[in-house]
């Protein structure tokens, strides 16, 4: 017992690091993959509900439209004309970007349409409209 | 000669690298990624618009749906209310069993009329869905 101590003290003075650093180099990895850089839009609009909405993996820039028509990406308010150049834009930094356009309940189909065709000149096809899912 | 007592008592204090400044760096690198993380969940619909190609429809089957922008719904010329045009979807499906479904939106309809058709759309099992404005 006594001998077991003196040479435990005698080989490494503190701690062992090791574990800890594996462990939080495994949380760092988890961290790393785990985020998606989201391009939030920045306004809060009220969203319609559908029982059918599924989960969008990869949906990560958002196209806020509000209730008075206004839109917008990035955290900050665009108009019409700019969609297609921002779109194009974020298409080149991250090619395998999709996107969402988040409109609100009361907002008119026109500006939804509109900014569909914009987002998919800008040259992202895959858009999806986001929906509140009912009921949990 | 200097150099290699200098050497030796290195040797001699520490075995193998130093991991402190390794581990500073990624415990920042750490808390960066936590602090940055954002876990939000977007839950979406996915709506198709036409081409100028699928506009001159040349498929010809398709289920057509209009929405008026006082929020009425029309499926061959008959008012549908929101909750049965599941019903009417499903029973022309299985007349035309793979046929796709045009929404004939007014520039003025609301959202939330559209959504809650694309919905009961996809509830009657049809995932080919278009969405098209007029004015």
């Amino acid at each position: 017992m006594k001998t077991h101590r003196f040479s435990e003290e005698s080989e490494d003075h503190g701690i062992d690091l090791a574990p800890m650093l594996d462990f939080v180099l495994n949380l760092l990895i988890f961290f790393i993959i785990t985020t998606s850089f989201i391009k939030e839009s920045g306004v809060t609009v009220v969203k319609p509900d559908a029982s059918t909405a599924e989960h969008r993996e990869s949906g990560n820039i958002l196209v806020a439209i509000r209730e008075n028509g206004e839109i917008w990406m990035d955290r900050r308010r665009i108009d019409m004309r700019e969609v297609r150049t921002v779109i194009e834009r974020l298409h080149i930094e991250r090619p395998d970007d999709t996107v969402v356009i988040v409109a609100d309940k009361s907002s008119h189909a026109q500006i939804l349409a509109e900014v569909m065709d914009n987002v998919r000149s800008g040259g992202i096809t895959d858009i999806s409209v986001a929906a509140a899912p009912a009921g949990g | 000669m200097r150099m290699r007592r200098h050497n030796s008592g290195a040797h001699d204090s520490s075995h193998g690298i130093d991991l402190a400044p390794m581990l500073d760096f990624v415990l920042n690198l750490l808390i960066f990624f936590i602090i940055t993380a954002i876990f939000v969940k977007e839950f979406g619909l996915e709506v198709d618009r036409p081409t100028s190609f699928e506009s001159s429809n040349s498929e010809g089957k398709s289920i057509q749906i209009q929405i008026l922008d006082t929020g009425e719904i029309f499926i061959d010329n008959r008012v549908v209310d929101v909750r049965a045009v599941r019903a009417n979807v499903e029973r022309m499906k299985a007349l035309a069993p793979d046929s796709a479904v045009v929404i004939f939106a007014d520039n003025d309809a609301q959202t939330g009329v559209i959504v809650g058709v694309v919905d009961q759309i996809r509830m009657a099992g049809v995932y080919d869905i278009t969405f098209t404005t007029s004015g």
